[in-house]
């Protein structure tokens, strides 16, 4: 599984003395523990496939509008920032912005993180406003989740 | 000699095993990736898209996108086709199970600051694969064509279509006409099933190109 998170720990440019790494051998403790792993990951898919088979309705039918309508329950964020923003701004009416906000605005956002978080420490305890950025942005989106959950 | 030295021996023979095989063997996997499962998760998603790509496959060949058809071939994979409901069902928790690993992996690399310099670019492509693989998940929800699928299709291309100024085209590209319909399933289908999955490939292979360059950050 992590076969790619292996290979370049450290290559030492030039061998003069085998660096000891504390870990255990790729192969075969390593392997076998990541086969163990994959094989609990597919037997849980496998079993909850099982319990829970994957849903079917009813036929589409485009004059029969259905309710609640929910989309996959990673995009209900949107739907629930949709329903959330009802202000307009100057002569930019609340749709576009309950639409641009969670999609384009927090897609950039998240594209550009590297490039506007400069600070080169990776310690908890010195990046405070990225890590709090960061508990405010997934609170955020789980509220919104939440919210059109409830507002229905 | 055992027969399995010989075998060892025809294709080292051919491919020199003795010298490719040892650095990958023998190379200790590092102690910080070991002892902490968030490590897991990046893997997971991996997995997760290798049982898709394989239940996929064989959903393919009984599913017909069409609007007539759609509903009755995946009725028919659910209760007809030898294990067809396993199968369907896996591709669904798995599409799942993927995208929650692929949102959790995210989540570790931005709290542990593993994106910072030189993975930079690397966050940016993980970005691209969080896209795709939402993506994916959007385009295979229409597919089953059953009442939830195609009103939430309606409602999700209505709001995609609203982003001001490139709104209008995705939707048009998308939905293939002013309704959903025929031309929505047939490109619902073709973006899940040729499009998608040669793109994920493409940024797959660059980002664990970069993984394998930079290595795994160890500062945590
Ligand atoms: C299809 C989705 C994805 C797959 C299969 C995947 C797979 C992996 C794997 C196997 C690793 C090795 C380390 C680990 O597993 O934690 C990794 C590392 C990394 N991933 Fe992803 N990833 C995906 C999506 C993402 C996303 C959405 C982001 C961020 C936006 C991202 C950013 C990174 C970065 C920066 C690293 C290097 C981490 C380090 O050096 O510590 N990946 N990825």
């Amino acid at each position: 599984m992590s076969l790619i998170e292996i290979e370049k720990k450290e290559v030492p440019e030039k061998p003069v003395e085998p660096l000891r790494v504390r870990g255990i051998p790729f192969f075969p403790h390593f392997l076998l523990r990541e086969v163990v792993v994959m094989c609990l990951i597919a037997g849980s898919l496998i079993m909850l496939a099982s319990i829970y088979p994957a849903p079917l309705l009813k036929p589409a039918d485009p004059f029969d509008t259905p309710t609640p309508i929910y989309p996959e329950w990673y995009f209900l964020y949107v739907f629930g920032f949709l329903k959330f923003w009802t202000w307009d701004i100057g002569p930019i009416p609340a749709k576009i912005i309950g639409v641009s906000l969670p999609m384009v605005l927090w897609y950039g956002l998240l594209f550009l993180v590297p490039f506007i978080d400069r600070n080169p420490s990776s310690e908890f305890k010195k990046r405070k406003i990225a890590v709090a950025l960061g508990v405010i942005a997934l609170a955020g989106i789980l509220y919104f989740t939440y919210f059109s959950i409830v507002h229905h | 000699m055992t027969l399995n030295e010989k075998i060892y021996k025809w294709f080292d023979e051919r491919f020199k095993l003795s010298e490719l095989l040892p650095p990958i063997v023998k190379h200790p996997a590092p102690d910080n990736v070991i002892s902490n499962p968030l490590y897991c998760l990046g893997g997971t998603a991996f997995l997760c898209f290798l049982i898709l790509v394989i239940t996929g496959i064989f959903l393919a060949m009984y599913y017909k996108p069409t609007p007539l058809e759609a509903y009755n071939s995946v009725e028919h994979i659910m209760t007809v086709v030898p294990m067809g409901s396993l199968v369907r069902s896996v591709h669904h928790w798995a599409a799942n199970a993927m995208i929650a690993a692929v949102m959790l992996h995210m989540m570790r690399i931005y709290f542990m600051g593993a994106y910072k310099k030189p993975r930079e670019l690397n966050w940016v492509v993980g970005v691209s694969l969080l896209l795709i693989t939402t993506t994916f998940g959007f385009s295979g929800y229409l597919l089953p064509w059953d009442q939830l699928s195609f009103w939430a299709t309606k409602i999700g291309t209505g709001i995609a279509g609203s982003i001001p100024i490139i709104g209008g085209y995705i939707s048009l590209i998308l939905v293939g006409g002013n309704d959903i319909g025929a031309e929505t399933i047939t490109r619902f289908f073709t973006i899940h099933v040729m499009i998608l999955p040669i793109t994920i490939a493409v940024f797959l292979i660059l980002h664990f190109a970069m993984v394998r360059i930079q290595g795994i950050s160890g500062r945590l």
